[in-house]
């Protein structure tokens, strides 16, 4: 066993670990999420509990450089949130040190 | 012309090809290879995240540790775990030597 994966065979055992507990979750579109993990199956369709949603708004600055412009947060929050796996990139869970 | 013609080949002399390698083999030795490493695994949209590889699946469902997210060259974020959804991969890259 590798020393460095404490523990870890498979990605999804990061998900399955963080169950009950808060994650950070990146979305498609500029979107974050953290709330508490209730759910999730092999598609990444996540079951979330206490969300906050921060959503980056970009205005692209006529003329700017790539990346650049002006950026507005927007945030709000939900209690239950059904979220669809394909719009999931990444899943951090807690800190587990 | 016809007089310069080159020997047939000899079949004795034939050598063949050295044996693979470590730098050599299909991808799946690659990550099997890189698992435990530092890696930079870059998105389809730039984004690069460099940590050490845990273990990856067949969708290339990714998880790493020590794990900080690059934007434009800038780190932007660091997750002590993070799993990456395959589908957004564009390459695995190793960042140290194998």
């Amino acid at each position: 066993m590798d020393p460095s994966s404490s523990g870890i065979q498979e990605p999804f055992d990061l998900i399955r670990l963080s169950l009950s507990e808060r994650v950070f979750v990146k979305l498609r579109g500029d979107r974050e999420l953290t709330g508490v993990l209730h759910a999730y199956d092999g598609h990444m369709n996540l079951i979330l509990s206490d969300v906050e949603e921060t959503i980056m708004i970009v205005d692209p600055i006529e003329g700017g450089m790539d990346g650049q412009g002006t950026v507005k947060v927007a945030k709000r929050k939900m209690e239950m949130l059904f979220v669809r796996g394909d719009g999931v990139i990444l899943v951090s869970p807690p800190s587990r040190t | 012309m016809d007089e310069s013609t080159p020997p047939p080949p000899d079949i004795d002399a034939y050598t063949p090809p050295p044996p693979p390698s470590a730098s050599t083999g299909t991808p799946t030795d690659f990550l099997k290879g890189v698992v435990g490493k530092k890696v930079i695994v870059r998105l389809t949209s730039g984004v690069d995240y460099r940590g050490v590889l845990s273990c990856l699946d067949g969708y290339m469902n990714i998880a790493l540790e020590q794990t900080e997210e690059h934007v434009n060259g800038v780190v932007t974020n660091r997750y002590g775990d993070a799993f990456i959804r395959g589908n957004n991969v564009l390459y695995i890259s190793a960042a140290e030597p194998l």
